[in-house]
């Protein structure tokens, strides 16, 4: 019998904590979201106040953060510095295809992304500040859609995660 | 030699194929070339020491295109283009190593003032050297007493080597000279155009001397005023000046007791004198007048 109760029990958190792996994978999009936000705020600055050209700008601001989306940063640094491509749309497309594609992100998050790296160094401050601005306006509909999607969804995996292991305990035992 | 690598620096600031193309030329040619000029649709050309070269490609003579105009482009202003605006509405921008890019296009103009430039269709990359000892045979004419100069303008048509001639005075003015008895003096530099110190990042590329202090990027105006009060300078040295503005800053810088060397367009001193912006510094604020003319120095 207490064999019994610790087999259900394991089978239960087991399953359980599978839902809350769902359910927290789900936040990491926002998560990533986020910080992507933080990183351009920073380049906004770099950019428009300080004008520091964009290899050592992207350089600097991505030391101030660490995972994946610092990692496209300095990817697209080296790129630019490194003189492999002749725009910083390439290099920036590149990155986007090599290193966001690993992360969390949804294809419509990298595509907006992508679509900045048209913008970036290619106009004058002032100009460049309207970009961004718009930038963040449309990252803001992202993220709007990844809070939804944990509301709707992360509370539904975690408890789907529980009675499926209930359930699998109930017909098993 | 030294010279030589002058030239490979400004080549990275071209497309790979057309850098290639360059350096297939002898070695001692491209030590003596002094610019490269990318005009749209016409060929490259190579210049200095009085000859001129028309680089051919592989099929005849290769003419420049329009993707390698932007390509320069942006590598020239590393990929950013809002960090040069106001290079560009000079006209130019200064690269790695002091050399100077001249860029010419299409204006925007705003308010009477020009904005910025566009389509640019025209580049020249001028190779800048540092001359050790360019002002060894002037510099005694300089020289007041151990510690003190007089006022010094360098007058001399473009290409000639007025930059080349200030930086070299800076430099020594600033170390000092055993053998003339001179002690070193204390220098500001005012590099509005990065070309006299070529400074990356804060570090000057040139040697400009041990007692020199250099203010990076500064309008000259703005600059003069901000190194009086801030580092107590006996010299304040700046490059080609023009405005209205220019001449109340070194009159400003007189009246304070600091000595001024600076440079200016022009064939001789009559042109000087004909400089309506400059009439408050026409009488009696320099003392020494250099002229330089080309292939030839004069003093």
């Amino acid at each position: 019998m207490t064999l019994k109760i610790i087999g259900g029990l394991l089978v239960i958190s087991a399953s359980g904590l599978l839902g809350l792996l769902f359910s927290n994978r789900l936040s990491l999009r926002y998560r990533e979201l986020e910080k992507l936000r933080r990183l351009m705020q920073m380049l906004e600055t770099e950019v428009t106040y300080g004008a520091t050209p964009l290899p050592a700008a992207l350089c600097s601001i991505s030391k101030k953060s660490e995972g994946l989306i610092s990692n496209f940063f300095i990817n697209i640094s080296k790129c630019l510095s490194e003189r492999s491509f002749y725009t910083v749309r390439e290099a920036w497309n590149e990155s986007s295809e090599l290193i966001l594609t690993q992360s969390s992100l949804k294809k419509a998050d990298i595509e907006l992304i992508k679509s900045f790296g048209n913008i970036l160094g290619s106009s004058d401050r002032e100009d460049q500040k309207k970009h961004f601005q718009l930038f963040y306006l449309q990252l803001k509909h992202q993220e709007d859609a990844a809070i939804e999607e944990i509301k709707r969804s992360a509370k539904m995996y975690r408890s789907l995660g529980f009675l499926l292991g209930i359930a699998v305990f109930v017909v098993f035992a | 030699m030294k010279d030589d690598i002058k030239i490979l620096e400004v080549l990275e600031y071209l497309p790979k194929h057309i850098s290639a193309m360059i350096m297939k030329l002898p070695e001692k040619v491209l030590t003596d070339m002094e610019e490269i000029r990318l005009r749209l649709t016409k060929p490259i050309c190579l210049s200095g020491s009085g000859a001129e070269i028309f680089i051919a490609g592989q099929d005849g003579s290769y003419l420049v295109n329009e993707d390698d105009l932007k390509c320069a482009l942006q590598l020239i202003c590393n990929y950013s283009m809002y960090s040069v605006e106001e290079e560009l509405r000079n006209g130019f921008i200064t690269i790695n190593g002091g050399h100077r890019v001249g860029l010419c296009g299409r204006t925007v103009v705003d308010n009477g003032k020009v904005k910025t430039l566009k389509d640019i269709s025209y580049m020249n990359f001028r190779v800048a050297k540092q001359i050790i000892g360019a002002s060894d045979k002037i510099i005694e004419h300089l020289i007041r007493s151990p510690d003190s100069i007089y006022n010094t303008l360098i007058i001399s048509p473009p290409q000639c080597g007025k930059t080349t001639l200030l930086r070299d005075l800076v430099r020594t003015l600033s170390d000092g000279r055993k053998d003339m008895l001179f002690k070193g003096m204390k220098i500001s530099l005012v590099d509005e155009r990065s070309e006299i110190a070529a400074c990356s990042m804060g570090i000057p590329k040139n040697d400009v001397g041990i007692r020199t202090d250099v203010l990076d990027g500064c309008p000259k105006a703005e600059g003069i005023i901000m190194m009086i009060r801030s580092m107590s300078p006996d010299i304040v040295a700046t490059d080609e000046i023009g405005r209205t503005e220019d001449a109340d800053a070194i009159t400003a810088a007189v009246n304070a007791g600091v000595n001024v060397i600076t440079t200016i367009h022009g064939s001789n001193i009559t042109d000087f004198i004909k400089k309506q912006d400059l009439n408050r510094i026409q009488k009696g604020v320099f003392e020494r007048y250099v002229e330089q003319k080309k292939w030839r120095r004069n003093s």
